[in-house]
């Protein structure tokens, strides 16, 4: 990829993340002036940069909403919720555009019917040309019992669909009512058997046998989209809202309204105002849309105030525009794609400056080594020299360590990067689970390392779609305990030490014990027996443990089923810890405590059959001698009680599969560690010191090699082998 | 697993049943006439349970506690039986 292309993606991402900010933010604050100039400036950044690159489509849909932005500048819109939702899915459509030229270093070839759609939304049309089709006598019947099934519906529904799936469909991973739930505006289903129903002796449960057929309010091409896998098996009819012979009256009135509120004749305006309000009052209510009512006469308040009819015409356009509320809408949650990892960085110019100064220190080191080997040679005195040596040993010893640092730090990115995606997908989660959700992010200037901040996406999001679903408790119960009607989540970051912090948490009800010991229970997660000796801080942990969360809680965000185990996994891989702070009654958190910096360990060695091992500091708890008398044998394994607590005991040597070294030691030297929860006792023959190490992965033939975290060279050469001691002992 | 059955021979689906519990659904089902299935605590069901609940007639104890269970899939298994 060029670099051109290269610069533009960065500054592209930059302006859609201003972008998506001001517009969420404009949407609580709709009357914030600098907001809408920032949200104004980036699209219309974005557009130009489009146009630098020749990407004419980006640029024509970035321009359509550049219009409408402008047009809310002159005062000549107003802020709608609409006019946010539009221009945060052109900004997605942006960003997926970016994706695909980072992909193949191009601009994709087939962007002009999406930039076709964005460009439609803004001008107030429906999505897409809507080819009018005949209803045809064939497709009647389906139609005709579908529209006797919800008589209510029928008037609203745009466009009524039947999709048969293929008899495979299943073992082709489809399943067929999932995509179904993904269409928008969903009003109502019918499944009928596809033939009459076998006998269940003879019933195939692999076999697709349902047809299915439902009506929806959204616009064809969101349907069409939403089923785009299967379409060919699809059968699409639109129906226009109000049939029979509603819509194009409906909106001729409507648009009678705009036109006569649109004469520049200042005498009776006010009256005009009211009179037109008062027509699409009638109407809606007419239609059933009385819900719709408020927004008209909040708009015409406003007019009246203002002696100017623009906010009324413009809500009154709206009716136009969106035949009904998508206040039925089905949750189709966002589906996110993970986060893109950064192949570019961009670096404070001090940073760099920091590496050549240092780079300029250690070449002083080196001609000073080089005067040295040149005394030495000359036959200096031997003292001297070794004292000089020591001298510049220890200067060179404090430079790699601020070198260290120094390349470690850019590295380092702000959690911002992660964290800003989520008030988008808070709000849309928000809106699907229809619980009002505030998030509060704090600390997102917190620095993490790069590999932390990217990692960290997926897990937060599982965590963050838990929270808003299952740990804020619905309007009712929060009204009965006190609580504000809109549920917050705070999504905290804080450095602590060697360690990031992360928390979600949300002011629920807090984690109900009792029932995930029911649910444990019940998904044999673990036994009665085990459940009743656990501590309520136990019970809870189990909420992390494999088969506890059932997999398509999370399918429709992250599109694939994982639990909260894979949650706590993936923190672990990045070397933390992810455990859950219950408040009972005010909520609960789920907190991911992380190494600042992934790439240095603090290791303690240990030796084991004549080879020096790394064991991971974080994982070592102690170091104890046992007597050999009272290490006892369970089963064919060992074990030793400390403090009262018994501990399996593993001898490192045997466990590597070296061979049994012969011991002559009274006592056996043990190490305690703390793995995946549990603690192990590790015999070494030897034990080291504390070092800070660079880990090296395994590369070629060892890559595979389990148990090993890495390696690095000691001081005299010899090879030191990492353990991970996780992997070691599954 | 998310099907099992009670001692009074009720069949209860719980979290979401996916693809797998297909098999097990139908054992359950033809092993005896007029069967009961309790999907209050039901989240979501893939395809082929649905199919499966249609197919066999089986008595709904619900109302579940999936969204699109409880306002379009029931609504749609109650409309067919009639």
């Amino acid at each position: 990829m060029n670099e051109f292309i290269e610069q533009f993606l960065i500054e592209a991402r930059e302006l859609v993340e201003q972008g998506t900010d001001d517009l969420l933010a404009l949407e609580t604050r709709p009357d914030d002036r600098e907001r809408l100039d920032s949200a104004f400036r980036a699209f219309h950044t974005l557009k130009g940069a489009a146009g630098i690159i020749d990407f004419a489509a980006m640029a024509r849909a970035l321009h359509a909403a550049e219009d409408v932005l402008s047009a809310v500048r002159n005062a000549a819109e107003p802020v709608t919720p609409a006019l946010i939702g539009d221009g945060l899915s052109a900004l997605d459509q942006v960003l997926q555009w970016l994706d695909a030229i980072e992909a193949t270093g191009e601009p994709p070839m087939d962007a002009d019917t999406a930039a076709d759609a964005i460009v439609a939304r803004f001008a107030g049309m429906p999505a897409a040309p809507v080819e009018a089709e005949t209803v045809q006598p064939a497709t009647q019947a389906w139609l005709d019992a579908l529209l006797t099934a919800f008589p209510d519906a029928g008037d609203r529904a745009t466009v009524a669909l039947v999709y048969r799936p293929a008899a495979d469909s299943f073992f082709r991973q489809r399943d067929p009512l999932a995509l179904v739930e993904g269409v928008p505006g969903l009003l109502g289903l019918r499944l009928t058997p596809s033939e009459a129903w076998p006998d269940l002796d003879l019933f195939d449960p692999f076999t697709c046998q349902l047809t299915v057929t439902a009506l929806s309010t959204a616009p064809r091409s969101e349907v069409e989209q939403a089923l785009q896998p299967v379409l060919d098996q699809i059968e699409l009819v639109d129906l226009s809202p109000g049939l029979p012979g509603g819509p194009p009256v409906h909106q001729a009135l409507l648009e009678a309204q705009i036109l006569m509120l649109g004469v520049a004749d200042a005498d009776g305006l006010s009256g005009r105002m009211a009179s037109a309000a008062r027509v699409c009052a009638n109407l809606l209510r007419n239609l059933d849309r009385a819900a719709e009512i408020v927004p008209v006469e909040l708009a015409l308040a406003r007019s009246l105030d203002a002696g100017n009819a623009a906010p009324l015409t413009a809500a009154i356009r709206a009716l136009i525009d969106q035949p009904v509320a998508p206040s039925e809408a089905s949750p189709a949650l966002p589906v996110p794609t993970p986060l893109e990892t950064a192949r570019s960085l961009r670096i404070d110019v001090e940073r760099i400056d920091a590496l050549v100064r240092l780079t300029g220190e250690l070449t002083v080191i080196k001609n000073a080594i080089g005067h040295l080997a040149g005394q030495t040679e000359d036959g200096a005195d031997a003292k001297v020299l070794a004292a000089r040596l020591k001298d510049q040993h220890g200067l060179l010893d404090r430079l790699v360590g601020e070198f260290h640092h120094a390349v470690l730090s850019i590295r380092v990115l702000p959690l911002r990067h992660v964290f800003q995606r989520f008030p988008r997908l808070v709000r849309e989660l928000g809106l699907s689970l229809g619980k009002p959700v505030e998030l509060i992010v704090e600390g997102d200037e917190t620095q993490a390392d790069k590999a932390i901040v990217e990692g960290l996406f997926e897990p937060l999001l599982h965590v963050v779609r838990n929270a808003v679903d299952h740990g804020l408790e619905d309007a009712g119960t929060r009204a009965a305990s006190g609580k504000p009607p809109t549920g917050q989540i705070r999504l905290r970051a804080e450095r602590r030490g060697e360690h990031v912090v992360i928390e979600v948490e949300d002011d629920g009800g807090g984690v109900d014990v009792a029932r995930v010991r029911q649910v444990a229970e019940a998904r044999g997660v673990a036994t009665a027996q085990t459940l009743a000796a656990l501590s309520e801080a136990g019970v809870i942990d189990l909420i992390f443990a494999p088969g506890f969360s059932t997999a398509a809680q999370v399918t429709d965000v992250s599109g694939r089923g994982v639990g909260m185990d894979a949650v706590r996994a993936a923190v672990e891989r990045m070397g933390g810890r992810a455990t859950i702070v219950n408040r009972p009654g005010l909520g609960a958190a789920v907190r991911f405590t992380l190494p600042f910096s992934v790439m240095m360990s603090r290791v303690m060695t240990v030796e084991a059959a004549g080879q020096a091992f790394g064991v991971p500091l974080e994982a070592v708890i102690e170091t104890v001698r046992i007597p050999r008398d009272s290490i006892l044998p369970v089963g064919a394994a060992q074990a030793f009680v400390l403090r009262g607590r018994t501990i399996p005991l593993l001898d490192l040597a045997n466990t590597l599969g070296t061979r049994e070294s012969a011991r002559h030691t009274d006592d056996a030297i043990v190490v305690v560690a703390q793995v995946a929860g549990q603690r192990v006792g590790l015999e070494v023959d030897r034990l080291g010191g504390r070092m800070d190490v660079m880990l090296k992965p395994m590369e070629g033939l060892l890559a595979g090699m389990r148990g090993v975290a890495g390696t690095t060279l000691l001081g005299d050469g010899r090879v030191l082998i990492v353990l991970d001691l996780q992997e070691l002992l599954e | 697993m998310s099907v099992s059955q009670l001692e009074d021979g009720t069949i209860v689906l719980e979290g979401v049943c996916p693809i797998e519990d297909a098999e097990p659904l139908l054992r359950l089902l033809s092993s005896g006439p007029g069967a009961v299935v309790d999907w209050r605590e039901c989240d979501g069901a893939h395809t082929a349970i649905v199919q499966l609940l249609m197919a066999s007639g089986a008595r709904l104890q619900g109302p579940p506690r999936g969204r699109f269970l409880d306002r379009f899939v029931g609504p749609a298994l109650r409309g067919s039986q009639t």
